[in-house]
């Protein structure tokens, strides 16, 4: 038996977990996959649209709306849980803080404001007029480096500067006789230093006048620092761009916070889903079901931390006749009917991705009468109802606050 | 083999790919690509197009042949199905479309005598010291290379000229009287013939902790000849295996010392051989492996943890079959419970063997690339022991490695004051 059960490895379910073992809890991690963070940019989100783009997140966090998830928490402490993340990920990993946002280029060469980024990626934060030379190489599909320049070339930084791009390629395959690498076959050959030294040499001899290289995020998975090489064979900055998945630099993160949690002692459990749950007297949690091979296995504990994801992951479901529902404790959602929510204009607002689990000040499901369903459940990140993350770009700051927000009244630690 | 009975086979096995329901969670890939970033064997070769290719895309295309041989590949670790976020059945319906490509292709001689573990016990334990004779020497290993297609330097087991049902005839009785009832013992073939030592030792600490053990006559759990696409040799033999452990009674629980045929019994035969008899689903929700028993006594207060310290530091690897049961690793929790031992975990995936694709002249060096990490880490890391919970990965790692490689329960077994 833990002290803790946290069920889900994204985002929100490694913050808790990691944050719960280093106040000295025994902590169980649960869940089926990996989590979100390999699909993502590998960045933090705090909050990028209001709908207008935001530069300064904790700004635009105190000015949210009630219902928010953020409304709840405040600017101060969405801040402090970053700066810890942070802290605990170290500058090599993450650079930044949640008091302004970069606008990074993103693989269609759009901007994309973020608030805490990689430190391989700075460079390429879009102001004073900056030029990028883009270069990709011809075997790696998911870089369109003609795309990405032409689009950056049109485009005006939010400081009003023009910014200015051009393309090249190079020709330089990972590995023999491969047809379709992935961004993270590059990334674990430029883990090897000889590998990498030959890649920044035939990117130098292409790359022409720019205040910037602008690279493929493909600077390595498990050699820290890569891009410190390569910028310094070329003679100036490079900037990393993530990829469509698998994301190397959501690998790293990923990589970092799981190999820190297991660190710290937490027992790590994958590959099983979290299918229901005993209750105690008073509706206490008294231990939730892992589906394991050969039948079920009850996960005592004290507390419990769900932290699943969203629609995306499957914790809430639709099915086809529009009713939403959380299937593995059943909470109560803010709305159950999807029919209503889902608009005819795709590019308009999905008002059913705000629907999910009200909490309470602690972070407990709650009732509409918004009393804590069972007192020793919190939950974390995309299950909780109030914002359209992906479209605010707050889903990363949500995951990290509110994981953070459980850990520390689990712990007795919260203000 | 005739060529009607081969088209028929195969026919079987096609029939089964096409309309079986977990065909139907191929629909649920998102092709978000986490199973390609896990897979251990996609990392080191690109001859391994990764097990979304071959799987939920390729799938698709597989109405009437084989469309992509490189599913052969596969080491049929797994991998694939544990990180999987959405429960597609990658890894078993890969095997599945690998089976059906088998049968229309022909099966190799070598695949088929690799698979026969107990043979290989019973032949060799006889006359171990020629055996192991046989197997230590260059030249009978490169004949066996180009004959047999065996890699000359895959590992083989030791055969220790005493199996482990001659010593329990032996044996004197256990003096004390059991406490807690009774637990059926399933050791697994490498347990009866090569790994006796485990086995012995798993016997003496279920006994330790006031158990009396049963160990019916067992065969092989055919999870070698699953993953060499043999499924009709795989599934005659599970379901033998199933009956023998079922003798001693229908209300035991099982407790195996054998990682990855617990996990052919659990879900394996099931998902990947299609066997949905009601003898083994009993028999797959009453084993547990070792060290998950002895947790789930922990968990209930009932474990004695009278632990001697053992001061050393120890290299533990979760194997990748036990992973895929998904119940966590608790041989490593257990290992923590003995004072003065310092258990590193591997955080490997895979140590690259996967049974016997290691072996195979073909995939040696693929195997080797995959434990590259195991073994660095190992060696970086030990006093003189390294922990793993299955045989042949004990073996590949030991072999690779150099260091000794041991059942995690030879540790409790020291712990508890029954070996120095």
């Amino acid at each position: 038996m833990s002290d803790v059960v946290v069920i889900g490895a994204g985002l929100a379910g490694l913050t808790a977990a990691l944050r719960l073992a280093r106040a000295g809890r025994s902590v169980t991690l649960a869940t089926k996959g990996p989590g979100g963070l390999q699909l993502s940019q590998g960045t933090i989100d705090v909050l990028g649209y209001t709908p207008e783009r935001v530069t300064r997140p904790l700004d635009a966090v105190a000015a949210v709306a009630p219902g928010h998830p953020y409304a709840s928490i405040g600017a101060d402490a969405v801040g402090s849980a970053v700066s810890w993340l942070a802290e605990a990920l170290g500058p090599d990993l993450l650079v930044g803080d949640a008091s302004r946002n970069y606008q990074l280029p993103t693989a269609v060469g759009a901007l994309r404001p973020t608030a805490l980024a990689q430190p391989s990626m700075i460079a390429g934060d879009a102001a004073g007029g900056r030029s990028y030379a883009v270069v990709g190489v011809r075997q790696l599909k998911d870089f369109p480096a003609d795309l990405i320049a032409g689009n950056l070339a049109r485009t005006t930084a939010p400081d009003g500067s023009r910014l200015a791009a051009h393309s090249a390629f190079i020709d330089l395959p990972a590995r023999r006789g491969e047809a379709d690498p992935t961004p993270l076959t590059y990334a674990r050959a430029m883990d090897d230093e000889a590998f990498a030294d030959r890649f920044a040499r035939d990117v130098a001899a292409v790359a022409g006048k720019a205040d910037v290289v602008a690279l493929p995020a493909v600077l390595g998975v498990r050699r820290s620092g890569v891009w410190r090489q390569v910028a310094e064979v070329i003679g100036r900055d490079v900037c990393e761009i993530p990829l469509p998945p698998p994301s190397v630099p959501g690998l790293r993160l990923y990589d970092a916070l799981l190999g820190m949690a297991r660190a710290a002692g937490v027992r790590f459990i994958q590959g099983s889903r979290i299918v229901g749950f005993e209750a105690a007297d008073g509706g206490t949690i008294a231990s939730v079901t892992l589906a394991a091979a050969g039948g079920p296995r009850a996960l005592r504990a004290s507390s419990f931390v769900f932290a699943p994801g969203g629609f995306e992951s499957g914790a809430l479901d639709v099915d086809s006749h529009g009713a939403i529902t959380e299937p593995v404790f059943g909470l109560p959602l803010t709305a159950t009917d999807a029919g209503p929510l889902i608009p005819e204009v795709y590019w308009g607002p999905h008002p059913l991705f705000e629907v999910g689990v009200r909490t309470d000040d602690a972070g407990r499901p709650a009732g509409p009468d918004g009393a804590a369903v069972h007192p020793n459940l919190y939950v974390a990140g995309g299950i909780i109802a109030g914002a359209e993350r992906w479209r605010e770009k707050s889903g990363d700051g949500i995951a990290v606050a509110t994981a953070v927000r459980a850990a520390d009244h689990i712990t007795g630690g919260a203000r | 083999m005739s060529e009607k009975s081969r088209n028929e086979r195969a026919q079987a096995l096609r029939d089964r790919l096409n309309t079986e329901l977990q065909r139907m969670s191929l629909d649920m890939c998102v092709k978000c690509t986490i199973c390609e970033t896990a897979c251990p064997v996609a990392a080191v070769t690109p001859l391994f197009s990764g097990p979304k290719f071959v799987g939920p895309q390729a799938e698709r295309f597989r109405d009437e042949e084989s469309v992509d041989h490189s599913v052969d590949y596969c080491s049929s670790c797994g991998t694939c199905s544990v990180v999987c976020p959405q429960g597609v059945n990658v890894a078993e319906l890969n095997s599945l479309a690998r089976a059906v490509m088998k049968a229309e292709q022909g099966v190799p001689v070598r695949d088929r005598m690799i698979t026969q573990t107990v043979l290989m016990g019973k032949a060799m334990t006889p006359v171990a010291p020629i055996a192991n004779a046989v197997l230590d020497n260059k030249l009978a290993r490169y004949a066996m290379e180009k004959v047999v297609g065996v890699h000359r330097d895959a590992p083989m087991p030791t055969a220790r000229g005493e199996s482990l049902h001659k010593w329990l005839k032996k044996r004197p009785k256990p003096t004390k009287a059991p406490t807690r009832g009774a637990l059926v013992y399933f050791h697994g073939c490498a347990g009866g013939y090569f790994e006796v030592d485990a086995a012995k030792k798993a016997i003496e600490v279920l006994e330790h902790i006031g158990y009396e053990v049963i160990v019916p006559d067992q065969g092989c759990c055919g999870l070698a000849e699953q993953s060499n696409g043999l499924f009709e040799q795989a599934s005659a033999s599970v379901r033998r295996l199933v009956d023998q452990l079922r003798t001693p009674g229908t209300d035991l629980t099982i407790i195996s010392t054998a990682g990855s045929c617990t996990g052919m019994l659990k879900h394996e035969a099931h998902q990947i051989l299609g066997i949905h008899d009601p003898e083994l689903l009993d028999v797959g929700t009453r084993i547990r492996e070792i060290s998950e028993f002895l947790m789930e006594l922990h968990a209930a207060g009932e474990l004695p943890t009278d632990f001697r310290p053992v001061e050393m530091r120890l290299p533990y690897h979760a194997p990748c079959q036990l992973k895929s049961q998904g119940i966590g690793t608790p041989a490593s929790d257990l290992l923590r419970l003995i004072p003065g031992l310092e258990v590193i975990d591997s955080n490997v995936t895979c140590c690259g063997i996967a049974g016997t694709y290691g072996l195979k002249k073909e995939k040696y060096e693929i195997a080797q690339a995959v434990g590259q990490p195991l073994f660095d880490m190992v060696q970086a890391n030990n006093d003189g022991l390294a922990a793993c919970d299955t045989e042949t990965c004990r073996w590949q790692i030991e072999k690779s490695s150099g260091v000794e490689t041991v059942h995690p329960i030879v540790l409790v077994h020291r712990a508890y004051g029954l070996s120095s």
